[in-house]
Order: C-alpha cells, then structure tokens, then sequence
C-alpha cells in the first residue's frame, strides 16, 4: 500500500518550505450542531429525572419517619398494633397459651397494674380465670413511651376489666423508675403482691437453669482447634448482628436440626458447615439448649428501609391473591416461634430475616419442611421481603428479658 | 498554528467549568453535611490495616458501597444500608471500588465480627469456601513449630495447615483484620446526609 503511495507522492509537486498549512473558516457542520443540541437535551432531561428519584425517595423516608413516630393513636390502636397479636383483638386470649384479658383479675385491678406488668414482662405460670398459662410476656418499656403506656393501660383496664381509672403519662414514668433494674414478674406468685383478692395462684418452679456443661461453654466462647467460638460471630450472647442470625431464645429443636442441616449439607451456608462438621450429636444438643435458653434483649432495628405498615400486613394477614400466608399463622402470635419446626421471628436482624427470604426465594436454602418457605419467600416482592425484616425487627424480643441480660448487652458494647 | 488564543481559552474554560462542576461543587455539598456520629476516626493500628488494605490492591475486587434497593439488592444480600458520603470522611484515599468480583465489604465487620475467622479467610479463602476465587495471602502469616505466648494462632481445618506446627498471625495480617473489623457503618444515617437516590421510583399499589 506504502510503496505505490510514495511512488506518487514524489511525482507530485512540493510546496514551498515556508508553508503553512491553513483552513478557511468554515461552518460547522450541521449534524454535528444537532448531535451536540441532542446531547444537551439528553443531559437536562437526566438532571431533571434524577430529582424526580430524590423527591421520590426523601418522601418515602419521610412517610416512614412518620409512621414510625406517630404510628397508632389512641389505647386502641396501639393495643391492635402491640397487643392484639397474642392476646386477640378481642381479648379473649388463645386457649391454654396466651391468658384473656377480658374480665381477668388483673385488667379489673386497674390501669396501673396493667402498665406495671407491661413495664415488666412476665415469666412464670400464672393462673387467669381458672385457667393455669405459663408463657412468657415480654417488657415492653423499651418499645412503648410512657404516654403510650398509659393510653394501652387506661384502654385494657377500661375495655377488658371495666375499670375506668385515668392514669396520667406522668405516673407512668414513676412506675418506669420503680421497675428499672428489676427482672421480668415471676408469675402469679409474684403478681399476687401486687393485687389484692387474686385467687390461688401457682407457685413458681424452682429455678432448673443447670451449669453449662464445660466443654459446650469452650465450644461457645472460645472455639475448637479447627473452629471459631460461636460468640465470635454471632455475639457474646447470642444477639446477632446484621446477617448473622440471632440465637438467643430459639428453640432447642429448630437450633439442633438446624446445625445438623449444616453439617450434613441439607442447609448451604460455608461457614456453618466449616464449623457444623466437626460437631457430634451432644455437642449440638448441648449448643441448642444453651441458645434456647439465653434470654437477651432485641438489639434489631428496621435497617432495610422497608415499608413497616406492609411488613405488618404480611405478618399478621398476610397477602392471599399472592399466595402469601400471614406469617404468625405458622411462627406463633408475635412470631413467638412454634417448637420445633417454626423459628421464633420476633426480634431477629433484619439483614438475617431479608437474607434467607432471598435464599429461599432463590433456591440456595430448602431445608425448609414441606418446602413451605420456597413458595412463600418467591410469591414475595423483594420490597416485600424487606418490608416484613424490618417490621419482625421492631417486635420485643421473646422470652422475656432480664436486666442482666441488657447490662451485659450494653456493656458488651464498647468491648466488640 | 493560527487562532491559537480562542482554542486555549475555549480548552481552559471547559476545563475550568468541569472542574467547578465535578469538583469544586460536590466538595461544597459534601463539607455542607455533619460528619456521622456513629463514625469514628481509624485507630493507628486500623489505619496500618488500611494501608495494607490499599496496598494489596483489595479494591480491585472488593467495592464498599452498598446500593439503595433500586439499584442493586445489597441489603438482601446482608451488605448493609445503602451508603452515604458521610461514611468516608475518614476514608483517604477512599476505596469505593468498582469491581463487585468479590462482596462488597463496608460494613464486613459487622457482618463477619469474627476476628479468628477474617484470620482463617485471609491465610486460605478456600478453607472455608471451597469455590472462592480470592487470593490466600499466605505471607502476612508465618509457621512455627510452637505459639510463643501472645501469639495469635490461626484456626485451620486438617490439611489446610501445615503438616506441623502452627501459623502465627503477623502483625500486618492483624492490623488487616483490625481495619476490616473497623469497617461498621450500621449507625443510623444522619438527617442531612447526602444519598444516592438514583432510580428510585414510586412503587406500585402505593
């Protein structure tokens, strides 16, 4: 190709070594003008479609500062929203689980025994209306503000006991102070100090917590030669963090099926198995009572940005023309967990939560019984998804919790 | 050359305008806002991690920004809340990254809080992963036949390790893990952070 080129070149006449070469002033050309106009449109258009997006997004999170802040009004309202999903909307409670309200001895005795015992939580049998139930109730003085509990009060002693005693915001901070640093109630028997004329109630069970068992306690805190402690991830009581699950107040049997799973490859999850596989049966039951047993407060904050009033529609109804059920009608109200098969929800990360929807929705976990959870987590949206994480977030943590446990808890907090 | 003076001066007006535009003008925005106060500076040791961090070239495949749920679904993936410029402040030079080969890693430290565990992931990914594509970084540890008191010693599944003896964690390797453990940017996003809102759109049914 060169070679002719040159042969032309030298044929052609040279110009003079003074030259310059020059352009005339031409105009540009026009497609070049409207490719340029087009771009600047193009460009404008972008600026303008991405405020639409920040005017989109700052309203979505301030609709959800809104709920969040002044979410239910009136007793009503927040005993629906808090209340109602153990002990029913109408407040008869759930037979042999969760006691009534209506007519029961404590509503009777008036809104400030029912503000202490919300204060408090209670652990331990308790007999209500000739029925013996020995549940757990968790606090809910971390959840509720002082005016809240006293418009929940005021509205169950009112409805449920007939009793229309006022008990001001103000009493209820009393109250507050009176019951910090103080465990949940033990029982009936404990309540029985509480309000006069109550009938016989059962005496509380001896304290059964056994030792820990050494070599469980060294798997936990400090680990095997070819394992992580258990606390290293999961927290030093079990609390959890982001998409590490919490374990505290789990059930035994879910805990011990769930590590079984792992180390026999029937749940995919790389670090469970590196830690699963070396695990005997003892070992495993010994984990999963520990775990069971631990009762730490929620450290779970909605942190997915979903949408709390759809997460709570889902949980507790459900969303049938999807094929979704609600989620309490298998985890138990408040997604207390039912042993052994349905995991306690209440209080768990969201991350967690949001993260194992997706998995199931996508296949990598079907450990699932039936394979329940595959159809549901894949009939949810992926807003869907976050929205019940978040809202299962704000639920009080299951047991109750002593004050031990959240000193610990806020202690721990400085040392991780 | 002729018309040399309009062409510097259309070149250095461009140049003057994308400067204010791209530079000058997100700078005001960003000094505008609070520095986050669930943030806090790096200590010695993490910013030694960080300097490895930056040195081993991790941003190459590691990013450490987690989008908004419209434009990826990091939060389901347990990568955290989408970030905002606030969480750098302290971040110099700043390793957003824009490989996703392997997860994003800003708030690795709280998902993976295990210090034993960055430790064993860190000497061989594919002790615990066996399809990790990740490099081991065999040389920010050492072997010995025995852990000196005050040593770290590494968890190794069998034959992982070597045939005997221990690996000690080096400095360097526990600096690493200190900055990664550091990275934690779950506190709550203040009132006027400045967002990425791109692609948010108003959802359907609402």
């Amino acid at each position: 190709m060169s070679k002719p080129r040159k042969h032309d070149s030298s044929k052609i006449t040279r110009p003079p070594e003074s030259y310059e070469p020059w352009e005339s002033h031409n105009r540009i050309p026009l497609p070049v003008i409207w490719i340029a106009l087009a771009l600047g449109i193009w460009g404008t258009a972008m600026l303008f479609e991405d405020q639409t997006s920040y005017t989109v997004a700052q309203s979505a999170r301030e609709a959800g500062e809104v709920m969040a802040h002044d979410a239910p009004e009136g007793g009503e309202a927040l005993f629906l929203a808090n209340c109602s999903t153990c002990h029913q909307p109408n407040g008869a409670g759930v037979r042999l689980a969760v006691p009534p309200l209506e007519g029961s001895e404590f509503a009777k005795a008036g809104p400030e025994v029912v503000a202490r015992i919300m204060l408090r939580g209670i652990d331990g049998p308790i007999r209500v209306k000739g029925f013996t139930y020995d549940g757990h109730m968790p606090s809910f003085a971390a959840a509720l503000s002082d005016s809240e509990i006293a418009e929940v009060a005021g509205f169950v002693a009112a409805r449920f006991g007939g009793n229309a005693a006022e008990l001001a915001p103000g009493a209820v901070a009393g109250l507050r102070g009176a019951a910090a640093g103080k465990d949940s109630w033990q029982g009936g028997a404990e309540l029985a100090t509480l309000v006069a004329d109550l009938p016989p109630q059962p005496a509380m069970r001896a304290g059964s917590e056994a030792d820990i068992d050494p070599a469980i306690s060294d798997l936990i805190f400090a680990g095997k030669g070819d394992v992580w402690a258990c606390t290293s991830c999961h927290g030093g009581l079990g609390q959890g963090v982001e998409n590490t699950p919490r374990l505290a107040g789990l059930s035994g049997g879910y805990l011990a099926g769930q590590l079984r799973d792992f180390r026999d490859g029937a749940r995919y999850n790389e670090h469970m198995a590196f830690v699963a596989k070396g695990l005997s049966d003892p070992e495993i039951d010994g984990l999963a009572r520990y775990y069971a047993g631990l009762r730490v407060a929620s450290t779970a904050a909605p942190s997915l940005g979903g949408d709390l009033a759809r997460g709570e529609e889902i949980a507790l109804h459900g969303d049938w023309p999807r094929g979704i059920p609600a989620c309490f009608s298998c985890h138990g109200p408040s997604g207390f967990g039912v042993a052994p098969d349905f995991p306690a929800l209440a209080a768990q990360q969201p991350a967690y939560i949001a993260s194992q929807l997706a998995a199931w929705a996508g296949g990598h976990r079907n450990n699932s019984p039936l394979g329940l959870m595959d159809q549901i987590s894949a009939a949810m949206s992926e807003g869907d998804r976050r929205a019940v994480a978040d809202y299962l977030a704000t639920l009080p943590a299951v047991p109750a919790v002593g004050p031990d446990a959240i000193a610990q808890l806020e202690g721990s907090d400085d040392g991780q | 050359m002729n018309r040399y003076l309009p062409l510097v001066v259309v070149a250095l007006g461009i140049l003057a305008f994308a400067t204010l535009m791209l530079v000058i003008a997100p700078g005001i925005q960003m000094a505008q806002r609070s520095v986050p106060e669930g943030l806090r500076p790096y200590s010695e040791q993490e910013q030694r991690g960080r300097d490895q961090y930056v040195s081993l070239g991790c941003v190459y495949c590691h990013s450490q920004q987690p989008r908004a749920p419209e434009q990826a679904p990091d939060g389901e993936r347990g990568w955290g809340r989408p970030s905002v410029a606030g969480d750098y402040v302290y971040d110099r030079p700043h390793q957003l990254g824009t490989m996703r080969t392997g997860p994003d890693i800003l708030n690795v430290g709280a998902r993976l809080p295990s210090e034993s565990w960055h430790l064993t992931h860190l000497y061989q990914p594919r002790a615990i992963f066996d399809w990790s594509i990740m490099p081991a970084y065999p040389y920010l540890f050492e072997e010995k036949p025995e852990a000196a008191p005050g040593d770290t010693v590494v968890v190794l599944p069998e034959g992982f390790g070597p045939a005997s003896g221990v690996v000690i964690a080096r400095p360097e390797a526990l600096d690493l893990t200190a900055y990664l453990l550091s990275l934690d940017r779950t506190y709550p996003v203040p009132e006027d952070a400045l967002r990425d809102d791109g692609y948010a759109r108003k959802e359907d049914g609402l």
